[in-house]
């Protein structure tokens, strides 16, 4: 029996639930982000900013110069957690097979689940109703046989929109696409298919799986199954995430050590309230940093204890970025931090008192400030230094927040 | 050089001296043994410097001598020979090995006995006779606490203290503690604290379990150095200098709940656990509940594999006081009640925050203790 896949997304949701809540900023053009005379990121815009041209991942300043007269906001993600948790909750109610993808976005699977809202189309329609009425905001859905093809069919319907794709015309469907209208193949393949003339999906899934091989090895025959729609992924397995981690690009490249631990203990913070969100410890700290040529370098540490503070997920991020510079000391254009081998949030207690474990309650007490106050609220010596724009782009650098790695 | 023995008598102090060989060493004459004749036995001798190992076996002298041999290779072809005499001879000024046993006959190339780093002599510090029974269990339960990892070079070691009647032998990794006193025959003439290295008594006990005489410890005038002898071997040790942290008055003087249940229940429920706790950082959670009217305490032992799943089992305890919940790493109980080796144990707990104290019942000379692990409940 075919699937019967839904995947839901909520239009333009940072600047959608400063609208609800602000019924004034409703039909203008809103730019959710941070300081547009810094030097951070459009996190989202409103329908109406994005006719000038602005897009998430636009430069802020950029997007000042498209669209002068649009209202800058700096974005309160607190308030964001908590109507993505509401969102998740009315979705809750249709299918026990949930999988989220994000604050503004999950996938259902409803098959079988007629008898609780209807077919899918009638359950799409019944949530999307409810979030409407219980959140003020609005929803795309795409319905189809395959996970990947109900998100493609989700972008297609936006804004607020509902779409269909019928058992048997996915191909016929992804076809005229653009190869990026699939989310999982990126720039550099696409780079790779252009001087074969391969533009669309439809001229990806007429390659042979002989001739994908070639190109992309393994991955090339799953490629041409998702080009011609074919995506047996099942939903609701909770994946949680692999590994947290934040990175950021300097608009000038940086030398001076003290700004890169600046920088390195915003994103350690910032990965860190993650990691203890999630209630979990992590075994290994990650650090990346990419040079003024675009060669990037990663190292990594694991261990003995699994930590979860900010001070131990800046130290040993800090250490790693030493080993580093001991051996190359040129400008960095890009500095990244994260943590993986995620575990239980479990430690084993030590005979003699550990400094580690004060550290632990000081970052917990960071958390519930930041929670209730906003991330700008307290900060550390090195974050105010580096303040004016860094901690914001973290956060919203990755659009959701979630920059979390899947699998 | 020209010695005769047994292949048994050979093969078996080969094997005992062949723990101290150098795996990997600068000085490439320590991966060999030594081979000498020595007041009319035959001597075998191997360092890692860090350790020492003498043995001595009966054996016939027809010509003096001394020689270094390859260890690995020796000990494995004495060990493949048949049990029959075995003679060895070095032609003088060669460095030539020929071995003879039954019908086989090997040559091995050696270096000379006169470059093999000398035993240090060990002498003027502090000397003790020791009951190698007892003191085979105080080393038992208390070597494993010691830590593997060199962070902190005096944890690998087990502190060892003399004063007055008392031996008191100390390990712990910084997460648990061992503490066992031995009671000795005579007073120690002044008080004596000295760190041997885990190691060094890990192969102290394997030696231990056949010696029946009472064995001699004994520490130069610096204590940096401490010497076993037993009857027919030696073993001497650098010892690790450093303070030995007194973590004696961590041990709580008070508990809130005391559990007292059979050590081979307890121990099999915990590897039980353990398989499970495998994937979780090795938790194992143990729930301690007060026994009621005619229902016996009882003390429920779990783990969970994250996604995979999980187990519970249940044994019989007399509990004393509130019940509690407290959570343990399951190798370190594992630990320390496979050294306890049957019997009864009370675990006292103030909750899942303070310290596990393990102490056998009716034996005052022992306590173990165990910091729990921080989980969420």
């Amino acid at each position: 029996m075919a699937r019967s896949i839904l995947h839901i997304d909520l239009d333009a949701f940072f600047v959608a639930v400063e609208q609800a809540r602000r019924p004034e900023l409703r039909g203008l053009p809103v730019i959710v982000g941070g300081d547009p005379d810094g030097r951070g990121v459009v996190a989202t815009a409103s329908y109406e900013a994005r006719r000038f041209g602005v897009y998430s991942g636009l430069a802020l300043r950029t997007a000042r110069r498209l669209a002068p007269d649009a209202i800058f906001l700096r974005g309160d993600f607190a308030e964001y957690v908590r109507v993505s948790k509401q969102f998740h909750a009315i979705l809750a109610n249709y299918t026990p097979l949930i999988e989220s993808g994000g604050l503004d976005e999950a996938y259902l699977d409803l098959t079988g689940c007629e008898s609780i809202g209807g077919t899918a189309p009638e359950a799409a329609a019944s949530m999307r109703a409810r979030i409407r009425a219980e959140l003020g905001l609005a929803a795309s859905a795409g319905i189809a046989t395959s996970r990947l093809v109900a998100k493609v069919a989700s972008d297609k319907a936006k804004p607020d929109g509902v779409l269909q794709v019928a058992e048997g015309t996915e191909a016929a469907f992804l076809a005229p696409l653009p190869l990026r209208a699939l989310p999982m193949l990126g720039q550099s393949t696409e780079k790779r298919l252009a001087p074969l003339g391969i533009s669309t999906l439809g001229q990806l899934a007429a390659l042979a799986d002989s001739a994908l091989e070639g190109l992309f090895g393994n991955h090339g025959r799953v490629l041409g199954q998702r080009a011609r729609g074919i995506d047996p992924t099942p939903i609701g397995h909770d994946v949680r995430a692999k590994s947290i981690s934040r990175e950021g690009t300097f608009a000038a490249d940086v030398a001076d050590p003290e700004h890169l631990r600046a920088v390195l203990r915003g994103f350690s913070e910032s990965v860190g309230a993650d990691l203890r969100r999630d209630g979990r410890r992590a075994r290994t700290v990650s650090l990346k940093l990419r040079y003024d040529d675009f060669s990037t370098v990663s190292r990594s540490l694991t261990l003995p204890q699994p930590l979860s503070s900010n001070e131990a997920i800046f130290e040993a991020g800090t250490a790693l970025l030493e080993k580093l510079r001991e051996r190359d000391k040129r400008p960095a254009r890009l500095i990244g931090i994260g943590v993986s081998n995620l575990v239980a949030d479990a430690v084993q207690l030590s005979l003699e008192p550990a400094p580690e474990r004060k550290q632990e309650s000081l970052s917990a007490a960071f958390d519930r400030v930041r929670r209730k106050y906003g991330t700008r609220s307290l900060q550390t010596g090195r974050t105010a230094f580096d303040a004016a724009t860094q901690d914001e782009r973290s956060v919203f650098e990755k659009g959701t927040g979630l920059s979390s790695q899947m699998k | 050089m020209k010695i005769t023995c047994t292949q048994e008598a050979l093969a078996r102090g080969l094997g005992i001296v062949g723990r101290a060989v150098a795996s990997r060493s600068p000085l490439p004459i320590t991966s060999n043994v030594l081979i000498a004749s020595d007041e009319g036995r035959l001597k075998l001798s191997a360092t890692n410097l860090e350790i020492t190992m003498s043995c001595w076996i009966d054996a016939q002298i027809d010509e003096e001598g001394a020689i270094t041999v390859p260890a690995r290779l020796l000990s494995d072809f004495v060990n493949t020979l048949p049990n029959d005499r075995i003679s060895l001879t070095v032609p003088p000024r060669s460095r030539q090995v020929r071995l003879a046993c039954a019908r086989n006959e090997a040559s091995i190339g050696g270096l000379d006995a006169d470059d093999f780093p000398p035993a240090p002599v060990v002498q003027d510090g502090v000397s003790v006779q020791l009951d190698p029974k007892g003191l085979r269990q105080a080393v038992a339960q208390t070597v494993f606490a010691a830590a593997t990892d060199d962070s902190r070079p005096v944890l690998t070691g087990v502190d060892t203290k003399f004063e007055d009647r008392m031996l008191t032998l100390a390990a712990s990794d910084g997460f648990r503690l061992s503490v066992y006193k031995l009671p000795l025959e005579e007073a120690v003439s002044e008080m004596t604290e000295i760190v041997v290295p885990g190691r060094a008594l890990g192969e102290l006990n394997r030696l231990l379990s056949e010696e029946e005489d009472p064995i001699t410890l004994r520490t130069n005038a610096a204590k940096t150095q401490v010497l076993f002898r037993l009857k027919n071997t030696e073993m001497i040790a650098q010892l690790i200098q450093g303070t030995f942290p007194n973590f004696g008055q961590l041990i709580p003087a008070s508990y809130s709940s005391k559990a007292v249940a059979e050590v081979g229940e307890f121990l099999r429920e915990t590897r039980i656990a353990s398989v499970f706790a495998r994937d979780g950082s090795g938790i194992v959670r143990l729930v301690v509940t007060p026994g009621e009217g005619v229902t016996p305490g009882k003390i429920v032992i779990s783990a969970r594999a994250e996604e995979i799943g999980d187990n519970e089992g249940t044994l019989d305890a007399a509990v004393e006081g509130e019940g509690v919940k407290i959570a343990f790493n399951g190798k370190y109980l594992q630990d320390v009640l496979q050294a306890l080796d049957g019997g009864q144990l009370a675990m006292e707990t103030s909750g899942p925050s303070s310290q596990g104290v393990f102490k056998p019942v009716g034996d005052d000379n022992y306590v173990h203790v165990i910091m729990p692990m921080f989980v969420q409940w």
